[in-house]
């Protein structure tokens, strides 16, 4: 943030200009990139050398947490174009992250004693995830809203089950071993090979792209942002993206306007999974290992979340509730305990004798409320913001009735999302009129790249 | 009704039913369960039993789901959270009434008529106090921001049980005698009968406020179409509010009656029985309150007879599985409701 | 404007702090160094992690916060999420990429988890950092032959020196414990259970192991997942089966209260066995009635059996901490801590006049480390860096206390 008031350098008001107009986005995202690009390659001097202090007062985010933010955002972004494009609820993304994760754990790792390069893995990844995605798809999707949700929550509870039971199968009746470990059961599987380029320089013969080495992760996971950004512009601005809006807006009549629904809902189903089989890859290797219980059902919450705490459909939302949310989890949170902990425990030392409260006011450390603390911040967002952080301009519009309700949300009835009833006006507990009058009014979500076809 | 219509209109569950028995002809005996039943049945009937037991519970909490999604197509993320609530309320109540298992019965029993009604109160007023200051703001924000909003509410409620009782499970003192009242044909025992006690007259008592009461036709005039609702007169507010309340009240009774049944508390029940009666209340199909009873005691038995033939650990791949299949083959769940047909 | 304060601020904050950090080092010290833990601070575990807090930030008190003139600075890393509750792989990640590019880190205490480790143990492999674990069990952390074929060669990626050492006893020693204990009871057959997780499913494979090779007759083995509400049809059917005794490898964490209920119901005289992962007070809570006549094995002394030096610091600890502050874990870190503070100070009395070298000189004192006497016996480092110690306490629950009852393994 600093960083980028000396930038801009002039007031606020200029500011927001610059925020409003496509041009002036294009140039602050390019500004965002670079200050990243600087951040990554001088953190670890700065952190220990000129900037100690400020590192040590501020919870600014360190260079892994900036990793598990891109790579989340990219995981937001695949989900979205399932939920925020097509308007199909899904509660299982996790299932396809699996397939990513041990399509790699499967592919380049000790496991089954085979090494293919990464960049090859990450395609076949890729495919797996898309495949997964559009055979769980497609016996399910005549289900509607809350059903579809359900089923998708089953497929992303059943696949780390899986991973985790299926190490010792009997495949003697087709001649195999009769115990094969074809998932490395509950211990994981490691080491992921990380991905290599043979390119000789500063970092020794080639170079790796893995933990040992979080500032070229750091560059690889950017650009590969940037680049499944700019995919999703074009995607949403394609015949396909209009395809999947219309369908989210009303099924029947898309239906009618010729748009050939199974097999869009399909490609959105495909298409989306296909991301989280990128991530799963990226993460498998980044990390260097596998675990069944990384995955789990709070991993396809957190993802929901980002989505909708950004603003559904809207990419540049959907970015930032990544990034948000991730950040508030792997930094901020942390961050806060160290410097809240002492002062309220000191205080319960001295505060009058209240049973229970006293004892509990003494012992008082963050992290045992650090859910509550996480709970409370989703309920005002989307209490304050329920349209998101960056909605896009059609949800704004509906739900500060500045248009018509043209837009029904899935999920919603038509009629409830249309019922503006009277009486509930009346009563006076709509107040998120004026919560965002100020914002900027693009109608455009995207930054600069991708005009509207 | 004519056969041959009939068939017509179900051509797709008679050949599921066709493909079902045909599987199990062929590899009924390598299925487990399907051995298990066929050549032992008294004591596959014990294993059903025990599953219909805990499977109350789950439907007591799957009402809950199964009532507001009705009402206000939210997916209460927080109400197992409330239920969870609810044995720790238990927990409470039994320590501040000092009982230990050598308590006498009749204090026991007296000291539940206070505990399970205070429990109850309480988390109906939690429940509708979520609703007011969680939900209603959110009222016609797209619905996916209430699901937000209610999985905050669903984390701050399990930060809250976290810190009352702790992070690991707390033990209630056996008050309930396990002896057996009969063994054939399956063991039945006081603990059975108590749940057996509570569960069915709510269940019933339920059915009967939502279909014959003047606050129960609001309910479903709401359900049906809010707006409509509203222009006829009802307070649309009071009776979503009423839906909580009855709503949370269930979830803390079924607290009070896990708490005893099970002998334990703790902060993680929340999510494991809400993710169970959340399935059963789409099994039954959502919004109908006979389907998510029968979704909850059917999931009990499935979880029971795959625990005893053949492993817990499928658990969820069982669960997940067999509501796949019934979702693809019904997709408004076993019993489905027409209200809940409307896209 | 908003924004220039905080610009302003944060300048103010870099002059303090920079302040700060400059004017730390003087006053004749040798200079401040760090050392971290990593474990999950929420959730399930944050019982277990919170004594073990305790026992580390107890031990360095102890040496008024400074080891021969070096001021160590502690800090408490959590490796979980408020969203997940538990440890998670980018934490890890991070914390231990964070831990590598300290310059002025000696030591590592950690990790809980044993899958953490996995990820953990490479990273700091490299930067030559050793790594110390109150609680990790998995075998193929450090033995040849009893992980997966190439373990634990890959943890030291490139050849970089051993620097992971743990003061706990792997599953594959307390699993085998635990068989012939059940044996020595005079069990013919059992049931074994585990939670599905690494720590659990290790252990219980193990005694299924040993339990045959023992000539017990193992009925079956079962999985219980912790997120299971209750295990009365397992029990039942655990009670066809009819075994003498059942053991569970898992933690409390993972519903063993609920599970030792329902056994206990189903089969009221069943003998039952557990690992250190129940050996805990929040266990026998958990538990109940149910708990009574529990037997559990332990890895080292339990804090009834100490004598000298380790029944002060027992007596002391829990004056401070509370009569039933002294569980495994807070044992497992107070031994963890102590090793550490330990191999720091022979590192610096040979010489090390700098952060690195110290660093080094921790590591070589580590490995070095023979006939530590600490809380828990009397033991050294192998050349896995396992613990030389094979003794096994074995206790009973008895009025819901834990009781040493015998010695194992010897």
């Amino acid at each position: 943030m600093t960083a980028m008031t000396a930038a801009g350098g002039g007031p606020i008001a200029r500011f927001r200009g610059t925020l409003a107009d496509r041009n002036g986005q294009f140039r602050i995202v390019l500004v965002l990139i670079f200050v990243t690009i600087l951040y990554g390659a001088t953190y670890n001097d700065l952190r220990q050398g000129a900037l100690r202090g400020l590192f040590e007062a501020l919870p600014l985010p360190s260079v892994n947490v900036l990793i598990v933010m891109f790579y989340y955002a990219i995981l937001a972004l695949g989900l979205n174009i399932v939920v925020g494009f097509a308007g199909l609820l899904d509660l299982g993304y996790v299932a396809f992250y699996v397939f990513g994760a041990y399509t790699t754990a499967f592919l380049a790792s000790p496991l089954h004693d085979i090494h293919i390069p990464w960049w090859f893995v990450v395609i076949a990844a890729v495919g797996v995830a898309a495949l997964a995605g559009v055979l769980l798809g497609a016996p399910t999707l005549r289900l509607r809203g809350d059903y579809l949700a359900i089923v998708t929550l089953g497929f992303g509870e059943i696949m780390p089950v899986l991973a985790r039971n299926l190490d010792d199968l009997d495949l003697s009746f087709i001649g195999g071993p009769e115990h094969f470990n074809l998932t490395g059961g509950n211990i994981g599987v490691n080491p992921i090979d990380p991905p290599i380029l043979p390119i000789p320089g500063p970092w020794g013969d080639s170079l790796v792209f893995s933990n040992g080495n979080p500032v070229a992760s750091l560059y690889l996971i950017l650009g590969i942002l940037l680049l499944v950004f700019v995919v999703c512009v074009r995607l949403r601005d394609s015949r396909l993206g209009r395809a999947w809006m219309a369908i989210r807006e009303d099924e029947t009549a898309a239906a009618s306007m010729g748009i050939d629904t199974v097999s869009t809902k399909l490609l959105a189903f495909g298409l989306g999974a296909s991301f989280s089989g990128f991530t799963g890859a990226f993460f498998g290797a980044y990390s260097t290992a596998i675990f069944p219980e990384s995955f789990n059902f709070a991993v396809s919450i957190s993802i929901l979340i980002m989505i909708i705490l950004g603003g559904m459909g809207s990419l540049r939302g959907v970015v930032l509730g990544a990034f948000m949310i991730r950040y508030v989890n792997d930094s901020l949170l942390p961050y806060l305990g160290r410097f809240v902990d002492d002062p309220i425990q000191s205080f319960g030392a001295v505060m009058p004798e209240i049973p229970i409260l006293k004892e509990r006011v003494e012992a008082f450390t963050l992290t045992s409320y650090n859910y509550l603390l996480y709970g409370l911040i989703l309920v005002v967002m989307m209490i304050k913001r329920p349209e998101g952080l960056l909605p896009v301009a059609a949800r704004k519009a509906e739900l500060h009735g500045e248009g018509v309700a043209a837009e029904a949300t899935f999920g919603t009835s038509v009629e409830v999302a249309e019922a503006a009833t009277e009486f509930e006006a009346k009563a006076g507990h709509l107040k998120i009129h004026e919560t965002s009058a100020d914002d900027a009014p693009g109608t455009d979500d995207a930054p600069g790249t991708g005009g509207r076809a | 009704m004519n056969i041959a219509a009939w068939f017509a209109k179900n051509t797709r569950a008679v050949i599921a039913l066709v493909v079902v028995v045909a599987v199990l002809a062929v590899f009924g005996k390598s299925i487990p369960i399907w051995s298990g039943c066929t050549a032992a049945l008294d004591r596959c009937a014990d294993i059903v039993a025990i599953g219909v037991f805990q499977g109350m519970i789950v439907a007591l909490v799957a009402l809950g789901y199964t009532l507001v999604y009705g009402i206000l197509q939210l997916i209460n993320f927080a109400n197992g959270s409330v239920f969870m609530l609810g044995s720790v309320g238990a927990l409470f109540g039994v320590e501040i009434f000092g009982l230990t298992k050598d308590t006498p019965a009749t204090t026991v029993i007296l000291a539940f008529a206070v505990i399970l009604p205070v429990t109850m109160l309480l988390t109906a007023g939690l429940n509708a106090g979520i609703e007011r200051v969680a939900y209603r703001p959110l009222r016609r924000a797209p619905t996916l921001a209430t699901l937000i909003s209610a999985i905050g509410m669903d984390f701050i409620l399990q930060n809250v049980g976290q810190v009352l009782i702790g992070p690991s499970p707390v033990s209630l003192p056996s008050l309930l005698p396990t002896t057996n009242i009969i063994t054939e044909p399956f063991v039945i025992k006081v603990s059975h009968v108590f749940v057996t006690a509570i569960t069915v007259p709510l269940l019933i008592g339920l059915m009967w406020f939502v279909q014959a009461t003047r606050q129960g036709k609001a309910m479903r005039a709401t359900a049906q179409d809010r707006e409509a609702a509203g222009l006829m007169g009802i307070d649309v507010n009071r009776t979503i509010s009423l839906t909580f309340l009855l709503a949370g009240a269930l979830a803390g009774g079924a607290g009070v009656i896990v708490a005893l049944y099970n002998g334990s508390a703790w902060w993680q029940y929340g999510f494991s029985y809400g993710l169970l009666a959340f399935t059963a209340a789409v099994f039954g199909g959502i919004g109908n309150l006979l389907g998510a009873a029968v979704g909850g005691i059917f999931l009990g038995v499935l979880i029971s007879l795959n625990a005893f033939y053949v492993d817990p650990r499928w658990q969820d791949v069982v669960v997940f599985g067999i509501l796949v299949v019934v979702l693809v083959f019904r997709p408004t769940g076993l019993f489905a409701a027409k209200q809940s047909e409307r896209a | 404007m908003k924004l220039t304060k905080v610009g302003a601020l944060a300048a103010v904050a870099v002059l303090a702090f920079s302040a700060c950090g400059t004017s730390g080092g003087g006053g004749g010290d040798k200079g401040t160094v760090q050392i971290w833990s990593e474990l999950p601070r929420q959730g399930s575990s944050k019982g277990q992690t919170d004594t073990i807090v305790n026992a580390i930030k107890y031990a360095l008190d102890a040496r008024g916060g400074k080891v021969d003139g070096w001021t160590i600075k502690y800090t408490d890393q959590d490796d979980s999420t408020a969203e997940a509750g538990k440890w998670t792989q980018e934490r890890a990640t991070a914390l231990a990429t964070e831990a590598a590019s300290t310059t002025d880190l000696v030591a590592y205490i950690g990790t809980f988890n044993s899958g953490a480790a996995k990820i953990v143990i490479p990273v700091l492999c490299g930067a030559g950092i050793a790594m110390v674990s109150p609680a990790n069990t998995y075998p193929g952390l450090t033995k040849p032959g009893k992980g997966t074929a190439d373990e634990p060669g890959i943890y030291y990626p490139g050849g970089c020196a051993h620097n992971y050492f743990r003061v706990v006893p792997a599953d594959d020693l307390q699993g085998d414990v635990g068989a012939l204990w059940a044996k020595d009871l005079g069990a013919t057959t059992v049931y074994v259970l585990d939670d599905t997780e690494i720590y659990g499913k290790g252990v219980a494979d193990v005694f299924d192991a040993s339990a045959t090779a023992a000539g017990l007759t193992v009925l079956g083995h079962d999985q219980a997942p912790g997120k299971s509400t209750d295990f009365k049809a397992l029990a039942a059917k655990i009670a066809d089966a009819g075994p003498d005794l059942v053991y569970y490898g898992g933690i409390t964490q993972n519903n063993a209260g609920q599970l030792w209920k329902d056994l206990r119901e189903a089969m009221p005289d069943i003998m039952l066995m557990g690992p250190d992962g129940i050996y805990e007070d929040a266990f026998i809570e958990a538990a109940g009635d149910a708990a009574e006549g529990t037997y559990l094995t332990f890895g080292g002394q339990t804090a009834d059996q100490y004598t000298g030096d380790a029944a002060k610091w027992r007596d002391e600890f829990r004056t401070k901490y509370g009569p039933d502050s002294i569980e495994v874990y807070t044992i497992y870190g107070y031994e963890a801590a102590n090793v550490v503070l330990a191999a720091i100070e022979t590192a610096s009395k040979a010489g090390a006049k700098d952060a690195a070298a110290l660093r080094a000189g921790t590591l070589a004192a580590l490995t070095a480390t023979k006939d530590f006497k600490g809380v828990l016996g009397t033991w050294s480092f192998d050349a896995n860096g396992d613990t030389s110690n094979k003794v096994f306490s074995g206790s009973v629950i008895k009025s819901g206390k834990f009781e040493f009852d015998t010695v194992l393994g010897q």
